[in-house]
């Protein structure tokens, strides 16, 4: 019953995302080709990847608002760490995202030793930081990397672009681990009842303290792939990617209070954003008026899966 | 069973056994005094260093140009306490400001030009407010869709342009009265009424109790979604009012979202000692709050200190309140 | 003293998603008289007092107030007719003050619509002390009160409404005796004003102290209604549950082996103080206390909930620290816990997940889990503990609350167990599941398993165990064989030590 009207919600929205994918290759002969869409798998890794996380995160009841911060933090510590502290690139670029997972230890360590709601915890270290990356920085960016850094961002392998290896890995990997392990029958479990969960001997505080600082990690590589993709490093980097990730995330079916969700219906999610971006503007809306209509279909996906549920108990 | 069972006369004196007036005040402004506490540290501290901070130019200008968010989040601290949250309040504002720019510009009377971001603000949030308390989509889903939804149309029909030659009689907020700044005497008003009117009205009390359980407080017979939908409609009015503190302290007006401020907004209110989970907290903390915010950010160019270090404090001045609270309320169990 | 009904129900019947939580129940309440409403978990008393409170409307039957049919669509309907309710679980709203608690949604009013405080809290104070209630500061608030101040709290908002017939809902099922005292002194007190009062308790002594009369329920039906002179306990318990009471707890003869587990002055706060006892392998020990006496404490205390702050846990000769669930599960430990859907279950999850939550790592190849060998278990346990079920991927919450209980049993049987603990293993469940549930523990003992059983029903605590071990404020106050095991004797060690505790 439970996982029937969540296979509903996915199956609605493949449907949608199909629809739309039509739709869009009517209206404009650029949309569905091979070098667009590649190109658009391009420009979604980086909340892909966070939003791969976001999903367990969310599935065990919480959120992560800090995710865009991290990223920013790592893009400009990968920035500092080369060209400031002369480190070489390949190491400086490991080391910012080792400082970006341990920032997402840090938000777990808060929630689970202090027993501080993830949404106040991770709003302060969102303005933590932001605030680090922005006094680090001191709004200077860092330019001119050496060419084989771009291949991540920019480059292509197999006539992929890099970064979409790595988000498709990312993505298989965690829909393996959700769904046919027991770590992801853990989320599940924290997610749906977490005191229930405590006393059935599951290690509820150290999933958790793993789920924040994967998710740093995952918004850390994001960094370093936004830097390689744009070739500069700004402070403002990543600002309100978290909640680009969460929408697609929420959208994907994952429910915002927990036991409920999978990477599938976040890949979908976000699929349908990224092609809607992307199909509008050639249609020649002008660029940021298609993010108005992914507000209006979270709220719609939302409304009518809520509309669904309700119809199938009652 | 014996039949007769005698009581155990406690305290014959009716009403006894009251705590003194500081208790009563620790226990319940407490969050509110801490704030209170380090706003007035600071405002010591940073003067000792440099005398000029105290005076008269850069208090003004500490508090006007940030009144516009203590105005904001006094509308977010109701809308916690009920138990939701608004993630979109700051594109509202952008909306908002941008709406009444242009009807200033195009030469509509001016006092249009005011109450057009408060009427809109309340139709606005009484979707948001509909479709959280009747369509049951949690507040934080529907506002993050409304979040893109204002983002992405602002910017969409603005295309980011600026709007000037504002009329001077527009902007209020560069005005005084009583010799006093306009933000500030707002803020403070606001803020009283509304303290007052969440501590001893039955709307503002039956907010708490909607925030502290929802269930029991149906039970009780208070209509939950209609004020649910009522209090979602009261913050879009704030956020009119803080609109137009906004929108008339500068000669323009820029048609973009001013990033993060929802969250700037947020903070402030969970800063103040409203309780994330709902059913606690009051207005006067999230005025505290933003003040603290605003002394800070003042506070560190006086002291020399890069501003842009200025959010680094504040996520950890955040942290450290948040992180105290926790440990006071374990301590407390 | 027989006046007229103040509120009659008549050939009540409600259904929930199919299944008839009360059919064809008629009961009525009359001014100045304490009707006790009897019956077990899931007879359907707390759908019936929700029909009354206008919380559930009635898929049939009538309600009539003071002779006029009424219909309550909401609890402010059923306010307005008169009639209060103290609900179980206390709705109050712990950030407010008491007096506020009190008028919440009929405050009184200035002109001007603004709410006269000071009135509020005069009234507030008047009612208290008409209550004789001195000790509490109308100014407090609640969450800094007790649990019986807070339920006087509850009966004054029921007061402040004038209400003429008062419901009240296992009121002293958390109290300590002296605050049970002085409840039933204010009830009486109530019924010397002429307020009616529905009374709903399993406690025995409590209704034959203060009820008039007793209507029973069983299983969603009417039994009897009966004057209080009338009948006995036995007669009571026989109604209730439908059968003699003998038939009930049928003990397993087991062969008692070594001691499996030694506790020597076992510490963790004011709940758990100084306890030592020794539980053998094929034993059931019982646990008896009141509500709050710390029985659960010492159940989470050796489960590792919260870790014992001194003393020694010896587990088969080996002295061990027990610092977490994880661990008690993995030395073989396991609790059956009393708030079934909170602690026990993840309702929403499906039968088969439910099954393999405790022992995960057993069904799981690396990390991956085993998807046949976790069916199959799980099929197997629900076979043998004839659970009732579609089918394994049936969601938990589904099921009936006896069924639900199984569930949580096999879940912890699926860890091999050496040690189970049971903490109101059939609270909450109908009579057939119970003897149920019975029946597996004897089969648990007969394989050499130790069991710690923790109930609140003193007929449970007597028919099962070898040993009965009493807790009264955190301390041990008895430990008496089976064979001495009277209700007196276990009462008495009961409230032991309980004077010196008021609240």
């Amino acid at each position: 019953m439970n996982w029937k009207s969540l296979l509903r919600h996915e199956t609605f929205l493949a449907l949608l995302l199909v629809v739309v994918l039509i739709v869009l290759s009517f209206q404009s002969d650029r949309f569905f080709t091979v070098s667009n869409l590649l190109n658009q798998g391009r420009l979604m890794t980086e909340i892909g990847l966070i939003a791969i996380a976001m999903t367990f995160v969310i599935a065990t009841g919480g959120i992560d608002l800090s995710v865009g911060s991290i990223l920013g933090l790592t893009a400009i510590l990968t920035g500092v760490f080369w060209q400031n502290i002369g480190m070489p690139l390949p190491l400086a670029a490991i080391a910012a995202i080792a400082v970006g997972t341990l920032a997402g230890f840090a938000n777990g360590a808060i929630i689970t030793r202090f027993n501080v709601p993830p949404l106040i915890a991770t709003l302060a270290t969102l303005a933590l930081y932001r605030g680090l990356a922005e006094g680090i920085s001191q709004a200077r960016s860092v330019r001119g990397y050496p060419d084989w850094f771009y291949v991540l961002g920019q480059g292509e392998v197999l006539g992929v672009p890099t970064q979409l290896w790595i988000l498709a890995a990312a993505a298989i990997i965690a829909s393996i681990i959700l769904a046919y392990t027991r770590w992801g029958r853990t989320v599940y479990a924290i997610g749906s009842n977490e005191v229930a969960s405590r006393f059935s001997g599951l290690s509820v505080e150290k999933t958790k303290l793993a789920l924040y600082t994967a998710s740093g990690f995952a918004a850390a590589v994001a960094g370093v792939i936004f830097v390689s993709r744009v070739s500069t490093t700004r402070s403002d980097m990543g600002t309100g990617i978290e909640l680009d990730a969460i929408t697609a995330v929420v959208l994907g079916g994952t429910s915002i209070f927990g036991g409920r969700g999978t990477i599938a219906g976040t890949m979908i999610g976000l699929c349908l954003i990224q092609a809607l971006k992307n199909g509008l503007s050639l249609a020649g809306v002008k660029g940021d008026g298609t993010i108005m209509l992914i507000g209006a279909v979270l709220i719609l996906a939302i409304l009518a899966s809520n509309l669904f549920e309700r119809s199938g108990t009652r | 069973m014996s039949a007769v069972v005698d009581l155990p006369p406690t305290r014959p004196a009716s009403g006894a056994q009251r705590p003194g007036f500081f208790r009563r005040l620790f226990a319940d402004y407490g969050q509110e005094l801490v704030v209170l506490a380090a706003v007035v540290a600071l405002f010591i501290v940073v003067t000792m260093v440099n005398p000029r901070f105290i005076s008269a130019n850069n208090l003004t200008t500490i508090f006007s140009g940030n009144a516009y968010i203590a105005v904001a989040a006094i509308g977010m601290a109701m809308v916690i306490i009920t138990g939701h949250i608004d993630v979109s309040v700051g594109a509202l504002i952008g909306v908002l400001a941008t709406i009444s720019g242009t009807l200033a510009v195009a030469g509509y009377p001016i006092w249009i030009a005011w109450l057009a971001p408060v009427l809109v603000g309340m139709a606005v949030n009484a979707c948001i407010g509909g479709l959280v308390a009747y369509a049951r989509i949690p507040s934080i889903v529907v506002t993050l869709g409304a979040l893109s939804i204002m983002r992405g149309g602002l910017i969409s029909v603005t295309g980011g342009t600026w709007i000037t030659n504002l009329p001077p009689s527009f902007l209020i907020a560069q005005k005084s009265v009583l010799g006093l700044p306009v933000p500030l005497v707002v803020m403070v008003v606001l803020t009283v009424l509304a303290a007052l009117w969440m501590r001893y009205s039955a709307f503002g009390r039956s907010l708490y109790a909607i925030g502290g359980n929802a269930e029991a407080a149906l039970a009780t017979g208070i209509p939950v979604e209609r004020r649910t939908v009522a209090v979602f409609v009261i913050h879009g009015a704030f956020a009119g009012l803080a609109t137009i503190l906004f929108a008339t302290q500068l000669q323009v007006i820029q048609s973009t979202v001013p990033p993060n401020l929802e969250l700037t907004v947020i903070t402030a209110a969970v800063i103040g000692g409203v309780s994330i989970l709902g059913g606690s907290g009051t207005v006067i903390g999230s005025t505290l709050a933003t003040i603290l915010f605003a002394t800070i950010g003042s506070a560190l160019i006086f002291v020399n200190v890069s501003a842009y270090w200025l959010r680094a404090v504040i996520g950890l001045l955040i942290l450290a309140t948040v992180l105290a609270d926790m440990l006071r309320r374990r301590g407390r169990i | 003293m027989s006046a007229a009904p103040y509120v009659s129900l008549t050939g009540m019947s409600k259904s929930f998603v199919g299944v008839k939580a009360l059919k064809d129940v008629s009961f009525d309440v009359r001014p100045g008289e304490v009707h006790a409403l009897l019956g077990e978990n899931g007879a359907g008393k707390s759908t019936l007092i929700k029909m009354m409170s206008g919380l559930y409307s009635p898929d049939a039957g009538t309600i009539t107030v003071d002779g006029k049919d009424m219909k309550f669509a909401s609890t402010r309907d059923a306010s307005a007719a008169g009639i209060a309710t103290v609900y179980q679980e206390l709705l109050l709203f712990p950030e407010l003050t008491v007096a506020e608690n009190v008028f919440l949604g009929n405050y009184p009013r200035r002109p001007g619509g603004w709410i006269d405080w000071a009135e509020v809290r005069a009234r507030t104070r008047a009612l208290l002390d008409q209550l004789d209630t001195f000790d509490l500061d109308v100014d407090a608030k609640v969450l800094t009160l007790s649990v019986a101040q807070r339920q006087r709290v509850e009966i004054t908002k029921a007061l402040s409404k004038n209400a003429r017939i008062l419901i009240m809902d296992e009121p002293t099922a958390s109290l300590v005796e002296s605050d049970v005292q002085r409840l039933m002194a204010v009830v009486r007190q109530l019924r010397e004003r002429g307020v009616g009062i529905v009374y709903v308790s399993h406690r025995m002594p409590e209704i034959f102290a203060l009820a008039d009369r007793v209507t029973v329920l069983r299983d969603g039906g009417y039994v009897a209604t009966r004057d209080i002179g009338e009948v006995d306990e036995a007669q009571l318990v026989s109604m209730m549950v439908g059968r003699p009471i003998d038939s009930l707890f049928p003990k397993a003869d087991a062969k008692i082996g070594d001691t499996v587990l030694e506790v020597k002055n076992l510490n963790h706060g004011r709940h758990v103080q100084d306890i030592s006892f020794s539980l053998r392998r094929g034993e059931i020990l019982g646990v008896a206390g009141l509500v709050g006496s710390g029985r659960t404490e010492l159940a989470l205390t050796l489960f590792g909930m919260t870790p014992a702050t001194s003393g020694e846990i010896v587990l088969e000769g080996r002295t061990v620290a027990i610092t977490s669930p994880r661990q008690a599960r993995d030395l073989g430990i396991a609790y059956v816990p009393e708030d079934r859907g909170q602690q026990g279950l993840v309702k929403q999850m499906a039968i088969r997940k439910n099954v393999s939550m405790a022992s995960i790592e057993r069904f799981s190849a690396g990390i991956f889990i085993k998807a046949g060998a976790e069916a199959q278990r799980a099929l197997d346990a629900v076979k043998r503990l004839s659970v009732r079920c579609r089918n394994i991927a049936q969601p938990v919450g589904e099921l009936s609350g006896g069924n639900q209980q199984k569930v949580v049993i096999a879940k912890w049987l699926e860890t091999n167990p050496k040690v189970l603990i049971l903490d109101e293993p059939t609270r909450g469940v109908d009579v057939g599941a119970k003897a149920e549930i019975h029946t597996i523990m004897g089969e648990l003992v007969k394989q050499g398993v130790a069991i710690l059983m923790i109930s609140s029903e003193l007929p449970e605590v007597l028919g099962m165990s070898d040993r009965v071990l009493v807790i009264s404020g955190g301390r041990l106050t008895g430990e008496i064989d089976r064979a001495d095991a009277t209700p007196e004797r276990v009462g008495m060690a009961m409230t032991a030590h309980q004077s010196g505790e008021a609240a």
